[in-house]
């Protein structure tokens, strides 16, 4: 199959779109998409073409932490033009004090920290409560063995009320998430964190529904 | 929802960091984009986390759309779809590859729903052409586009063989594509 064919080229750019371009393929044709542009063009018309495909959904709204997570990491890119670091300056004399507070506030150590680990001690997952108390990261760590096509979800115990979900658990990498009001409250309280199995995506219920597999302490500095 | 001509002139002040403009654009856009992740990641968990990604990138690249791209809406919609697709299939690699959790998609996203839906409003180009496709072909892509399957989950789903959900995809692109362009 010559990969250079315009009827060729077009159907694989159709695909990569549609996503069914999966796996090696997949990636060999991202590589191209980002060197040639005759390729970009034919994607970017395959994109056009499908968009409208998205317009049937009901829409449905983020929560406000998604912002609020949104805004903090787009906060620590540097400002790439003159301007912007003369905007920048202002704002940040405007602010005074709190900016460089804010600043520090990213660099201090986490408040608390689990890990989370197995019965052989192999730990599995690490997880971080940030000096504001208002952000937790979950990075995993040990080789992880999921169950197939269900989640595993992160808990906090507070002490004397119901556990609180801290959201999903990755199976790999590092993932931050920003919590809500009732998330700190927990967090904060708890001296235990907790993993249980749960349905693909999730607890439907909000509590815990399947079976607890790890539970770790908090550490508190 | 905003118009093609509000984003378009919103990610262009983002491409100067303006950051007003880009909150202007997060609520304007952000819940239609949620929309189109949580149907291909069926968890609103995980799409709000790909919803962040998303929105750090159109930040980070808002610089490229204004080089002479089309569609702003189109622009937008591509990253989160390749950002659900590439977390979808994390996610099915590392669990086994087993095809059972296709079968937790809602009946919202059923092709016969999208059919009656063609059906009802038939407006854009796109959806006519669609509709004049085989019922197959028609399908197996929509099945592909709206949750982000492959190949193999398409035929797992309908029960058709690999082979041919592959022809007809590929024979129902190439249709597609000279139906809108005539």
């Amino acid at each position: 199959m010559n990969r250079n064919h315009p009827e060729v080229l077009d159907l694989l750019a159709g695909e990569f779109v549609l996503g069914t371009l999966a796996g090696a393929a997949r990636r060999r044709f991202e590589r191209r998409l980002a060197a040639e542009p005759f390729v970009a063009r034919r994607v970017q018309a395959w994109e056009e073409r499908l968009s409208a495909l998205n317009f049937g959904l009901e829409p449905v709204a983020p929560s406000p932490a998604v912002w609020a997570s949104i805004e903090r990491r787009i906060g620590g890119s540097r400002p790439r033009t003159w301007r912007g670091l003369a905007a920048a300056a202002v704002a940040a004399a405007m602010l005074g004090l709190g900016w460089f507070l804010w600043q520090d506030t990213r660099e201090l150590p986490p408040q608390a920290e689990a890990l989370i680990a197995n019965p052989a001690g192999e730990t599995l997952w690490r997880v971080e409560l940030a000096a504001d108390g208002g952000r937790v990261t979950v990075s995993a760590i040990g080789a992880i063995r999921h169950p197939d096509q269900r989640s595993l979800e992160l808990w906090a115990l507070p002490p004397d009320a119901a556990p609180v979900s801290l959201g999903l658990l990755p199976a790999s990498g590092r993932v931050e998430r920003a919590l809500d009001e009732r998330q700190r409250a927990a967090i904060g309280l708890a001296v235990n964190v907790a993993v249980s199995d749960e349905p693909f995506g999730g607890s439907p219920t909000g509590a815990p529904t399947g079976a607890v597999l790890y539970v770790a302490a908090v550490a508190r500095s | 929802m905003g118009t093609e001509s509000e984003i378009g002139r919103l990610l262009a002040a983002c491409a100067r960091q303006d950051r007003q403009a880009f909150q202007r654009l997060y609520e304007l856009t952000s819940s239609q984009l949620l929309a189109s992740l949580m149907r291909v990641l069926r968890n609103r968990a995980a799409a709000e986390d790909a919803l962040q990604d998303v929105y750090v990138q159109v930040w980070n690249q808002a610089a490229r759309f204004t080089s002479g791209r089309g569609s702003s809406w189109a622009w937008l919609m591509a990253i989160a779809r390749y950002r659900a697709i590439d977390l979808r299939r994390r996610e099915r690699h590392f669990t086994a590859g087993s095809a059972e959790g296709i079968e937790e998609i809602p009946a919202s996203g059923e092709p016969l729903e999208n059919l009656m839906m063609l059906g009802h409003r038939a407006t854009t180009a796109l959806h006519r052409c669609l509709a004049a496709l085989q019922e197959r072909q028609r399908d197996c892509i929509l099945l592909a586009y709206e949750h982000g399957m492959t190949h193999a989950e398409v035929a797992d789903r309908t029960g058709e063989p690999l082979g041919s959900v592959k022809s007809w995809i590929r024979r129902g692109l190439t249709s597609l594509r000279r139906c809108l362009e005539s």
